[in-house]
């Protein structure tokens, strides 16, 4: 018997002892689950785990962040954004966008063909609780997650009786959002709706340094000088429509049901480069996606014993074109690219937590997802008349049990051990043992040490097996080994909160899987790198109410990761081995302060990446890199109340300091500009304030 | 470097040279210019960015040098630089293109660029600077290389296609088609009026049809495949070149492998040995017939050219931009 083998039996043993125990637990009182806790705020759940946990108000702050805006500004993971209304893809600790794992309720958003989440189509409206897990603590989360994982998940609405929210939001360029939400709720029944839609030009201008200059001409029409042109950014609108459903309900019994159903449609642009030439008539690159989410939960709380199990469906439909027009007037388009995608994706979960006493806890989950997906690439032929597709069509399952026990021997110290295990197709990833120390140092200031280590797999996706042209059906799983140590504080006075944590990671990757040019000119995707990731996350937040009347925020982030080419040379001249991979910050920070004086509130955001090599030498002779930035943003909020609604009003001025900057090559960003935004809250008979 | 302008500085070099198209990154806006000074055996990278203060665009794919102007046809940029080969300076562009590929000249008074996409190769007159005409391709809506033989010139079509166009440049049409092996990539003309052209087999899988990449020698007068020499299935031949003599072809196939116009039968052994490498530019010095083969290595970084001796001793070495994937010698 295998190693492997072997603890994939012990884990099925564990899931097997637990379900007698869980069940002859629900007859006993012994124990609320949820209260189980080390010290103060140190859940035994979450022994050694570093985790950031956003709060309410950093995700209802406005109408046009996107979950990417409240990474950014809130966590130490890198988003690598386009822009507004452009893809936005996550790199924790240095690791690839695939590496962070993602869920809704507690089901996957991680494509199953790229194997990455566009936090751009994630409105931070629409979500009520979004946490980070930092390295590995995303093991209790999913496997695959070398970098992290962030759960994001909806939540019944504080008001009872029927309550309703409006805002309406218009910003530079030509900027709208509009957000409506009614909801009804009562001690068993809670329902809301939630409707989002957001659009804009966004053609924005810019002094674009990467074309050629124009002359400059006197009044006698002779050439005096040159200059650089001042350009749009073109074809880079979006109308993203969002709609959620959600539905719980309360049984006298205890049982906890609940149905959220998400459909977004998105049109968007993908923006023409600062170095495209082409009018806007002449090509056109779109992007369109339709996606319906919906998973029904189940959860049964019994004094010691938690159970749980969820049920959901993901469609998603994508399309890319490109298309030109010889006419030069854009009224007679053809396609020249035409990529299709369809996902169909069934998920079942179930899960069982178990407090035997307040110093173990057991929990174990299994998930399965069931992917149906097809590729399709048309018009690529075209002689005779005839098309043909090129593309794949395939289905996959993936299983992925856990299994953890958490044991606190004294009231200072806390031990967890956890193993996943996952299996996609007919094949097994290596068990994905974790363990975890959680030791309060001193009781005063809350000075805790937490320590883990892992070592994790992140199995190939769909793409990576069967793209065509390309696909490579003999890859293996990448697998990471991550270490992370570190100390928090926390100081509670009467008027004042104070937090920090420093944490040091580190972590080897191997067989890390990257796409490769082949001789015939197209890619395929090899497991040929080795990246040694390490660094360090600074954390720190102050609250201070002065008085009734005054209040202050503040919190900032530092972070630096080093994530260097470990692997082999692809040949003799390649100058790539030890050096920074290409699109990580070594250093990156943000900062955030938030006054409040009675019913006004100033808010200042300020965040910074350093130098982003975009050659993977590092080399600056040949390609530049992508120049750090400072960027700060301010708002303005007057809250009103009287007696038939409560009205907010917001302004934003967004790089207050008008930065030219770009955060990814030839990709212009917006310079200084606006958005007003007003709040409507109707009072009714009967309903609590809201949480908006 | 801060993020903004770039201040052009002046440049000239007026030797023997040779230009070397580096792709750079597709949507990255990174292509760059090199030059090499053949005599000197000195390269001087970025020289378009630092002579005009700009970027050349996103994916140089071709350049070629007609009547003292060099024409560098940047891909995803819709755009044909037009430079003084000497100081690097823009002189013209030509614009209103859909993702040109190369630009061929017919004559003095007539130029032919072809594209990725557009089913038509763009008729331009370098003596108006103007696009006059489009000869459209039909069904074969993409076309890569051209090369000349008296009144007619031949286009290849690579992409899911197996076909060479004959146009007849006196009337700007297609007037023919010669059918070949699975994705033609690359065309030359030997010294007795031979045209060469090599196929890169496609792909496993591909519903186009995947075989043995094949070499063929092709009589442009009857447009009759006289010759076919057929490679090993999985190989990748590619890159066609020739000597200035039109003598001898070369072409990669992993190696750099050499052949004599009248051989019956394919090399039996290469003429420079990969270095563990994957070669994706390749190109003969009309002059010296010395051969340069450019390395991509991971097409993230500076890529290397490697320059050898016609006989395959190697002479020299340097780094050039991102992804170099095209040549173009200067004559003084």
């Amino acid at each position: 018997m295998t190693i492997a083998s072997t603890i994939r039996t012990l884990l099925a043993a564990a899931l097997a002892a637990l379900l007698p125990a869980a069940a002859s637990a629900q007859h006993s009182d012994t124990i609320d689950i949820e209260g189980v806790e080390i010290v103060g705020h140190r859940p035994l759940k979450q022994i050694g785990i570093q985790s950031t946990k956003m709060d309410s108000l950093v995700l209802k702050e406005s109408i046009s962040l996107s979950v990417a805006d409240i990474l950014t500004q809130n966590t130490p993971v890198f988003i690598k954004s386009y822009g507004r209304g452009s893809m936005a893809t996550a790199s924790m600790r240095g690791t690839a966008p695939s590496h962070t794992k993602v869920t809704w309720n507690g089901m996957s958003l991680n494509s199953p063909m790229l194997g990455m989440v566009d936090f751009s189509y994630i409105p931070a409206y629409l979500v009520d609780d979004a946490e980070l897990y930092h390295g590995a603590g995303s093991v209790g989360v999913s496997g695959g997650g070398l970098g992290g994982a962030v759960t994001l998940s909806t939540r019944p609405a504080d008001e009872h009786g029927l309550s309703l929210r409006y805002v309406q939001g218009i910003g530079s360029f030509s900027t709208y959002d509009e957000f409506l939400r009614a909801s009804y709720g009562n001690d068993r029944w809670k329902a809301s709706t939630r409707i989002l839609y957001s659009s804009s030009d966004n053609d924005f201008r810019y002094t674009n340094y990467h074309k050629i200059k124009q002359p400059v001409y006197d009044a006698e029409g002779n050439v005096v000088g040159s200059r650089y042109v001042e350009d749009r950014n073109r074809s880079a609108d979006f109308a993203d429509f969002h709609i959620l459903q959600e539905a719980y309900h309360n049984t006298r019994s205890g049982h906890r049901i609940g149905l959220a159903a998400w459909y977004m449609s998105s049109r968007r642009g993908i923006p023409k480069i600062s170095a495209d030439y082409r009018d806007d008539s002449s090509t056109r690159t779109r992007q369109n996606e339709n996606t319906l989410r919906a998973v029904v939960s189940w959860e049964k709380i019994s004094g010691s014993f938690k159970a749980g199990a969820r049920a959901g469906y993901t469609y998603t439909d994508m399309l890319y074109t490109y298309s030109y027009d010889l006419t030069g007037t854009g009224e007679q388009m053809r396609e020249g690219i035409h990529s299709q995608s369809y996902v169909n994706s069934l998920f079942a979960k179930a899960d069982i937590e178990y407090a035997l006493s307040d110093k173990w806890l057991f929990t174990a989950d299994i998930a399965l997802n069931q992917h149906f997906v097809q590729s399709i690439d048309r018009s690529v032929i075209v002689q005779d008349g005839s098309s043909a597709v090129i593309g794949y069509k395939e289905a996959r399952a993936e299983v992925s049990a856990y299994a953890s026990i958490r044991y606190k021997p004294t009231e200072r110290i806390g031990l967890a051990a956890c193993v996943r295990d996952d299996m996609y197709g007919d094949s097994f990833t290596p068990p994905v043992p974790a363990l975890y120390v959680d030791a309060l140092l001193s009781k005063r200031g809350e000075l805790t040490l937490k320590g883990s280590v892992t070592r994790n797999y992140r199995y190939p996706t769909l793409n990576d097996l069967y793209f065509m042209p390309g696909g490579n059906p003999d890859l293996r799983p990448e697998k990471g080994i991550s270490y992370d140590a570190g100390l928090s504080t926390h100081v509670r006075r009467q008027r004042l909160d104070f937090s920090a944590a420093a944490t040091w990671f580190d972590s080897y990757i191997d067989d890390w899987i990257l796409w490769r040019a082949t001789p015939k000119g197209f890619w395929t995707p090899l497991n040929i790198k080795r990246v040694h990731s390490y660094g360090i996350e600074l954390r720190a937040s102050l609250s201070v109410t002065w008085s009734q009347d005054w209040s202050l925020k503040a919190s900032g982030l530092y972070t630096v990761t080093h994530a260097v080419n470990h692997g082999d040379p692809v040949s003799v001249n390649d100058a790539s081995i030890g050096k920074q991979l290409p699109y990580i910050p070594v250093y990156s920070a943000s900062a955030t302060v938030r006054l409040d004086w009675r019913k006004w509130s100033i808010v200042y955001k300020w965040n910074h990446y350093s130098e982003r090599h975009t050659t993977s030498s590092n080399d600056l002779r040949i390609s530049d890199s992508v120049q750090p930035y400072y960027m700060s943003d301010l708002s303005l909020e007057r809250r009103i109340a009287t007696r038939p609604l409560d009205l907010s009003l917001r302004f934003d001025i967004r790089n207050l300091l008008d930065e030219e900057y770009e955060t990814v090559l030839s990709h212009p960003m917006p310079r200084m500009n606006f958005g007003f935004y007003i709040g409507i809250t109707p009072k009714f008979r009967n309903a609590a304030a809201g949480r908006y | 470097m801060d993020f903004g302008a770039t201040e052009p500085e002046p440049i000239y070099d007026d030797s023997l040279g040779l230009f070397i198209t580096c792709e750079g990154n597709f949507m990255y806006g990174n292509a760059s210019l090199s030059y090499y000074n053949i005599e000197e055996r000195k390269v001087e990278n970025r020289v378009f960015r630092r002579a005009n203060g700009a970027d050349l665009g996103d994916v140089a794919q071709s350049m070629t040098i007609h009547d003292g102007r060099g024409y560098v046809v940047v891909n995803n940029s819709g755009i044909v630089f037009i430079i003084d080969p000497d100081t690097f300076v823009i002189t013209g562009t030509i614009e209103g293109l859909t993702s040109p590929r190369y630009i061929h000249f017919v004559d003095d008074g007539k130029a032919y660029i072809s594209d990725l996409y557009d089913p038509r190769i763009t008729v331009y007159d370098p003596r108006t600077g103007s696009i006059v005409g489009h000869i459209e391709t039909g069904d074969h809506p993409s076309t890569e290389q051209m090369v000349q033989w008296g009144d007619y010139v031949f286009t290849n079509c690579w992409s899911y296609d197996n076909s060479i166009l004959v146009i007849d440049t006196r009337t700007d049409t297609v007037v023919d088609r010669i059918e070949v092996g699975i994705q033609p990539t690359s065309m030359v003309i030997d010294r007795n009026g031979k045209l060469w052209t090599i196929t890169d087999g496609g792909f496993p899988t591909s519903p186009y049809g995947c075989e043995a990449p094949s070499l063929y020698r092709i009589d442009p007068a009857t447009r009759r495949i006289e010759r076919r020499f057929t490679f090993f299935e999985g190989d990748s031949p590619s890159e066609l070149a020739i000597d200035g003599e039109g003598g001898r072809i070369y072409f990669i196939n992993k190696d750099i492998w050499a052949m004599d116009v009248t051989a019956e039968n394919l090399p039996a052994k290469p003429i420079v040995q990969n270095t563990g490498t994957i070669y994706y530019g390749l190109a003969v010095d009309p002059l010296s017939g010395d051969i340069y083969v450019a390395d991509a290595i991971d097409y993230q970084q500076p890529g290397v050219v490697y320059r050898y001796s016609s006989e395959g001793a190697e002479i020299d070495s340097f780094e050039v931009g991102i992804t170099p994937g095209a040549f173009c010698f200067k004559r003084p």
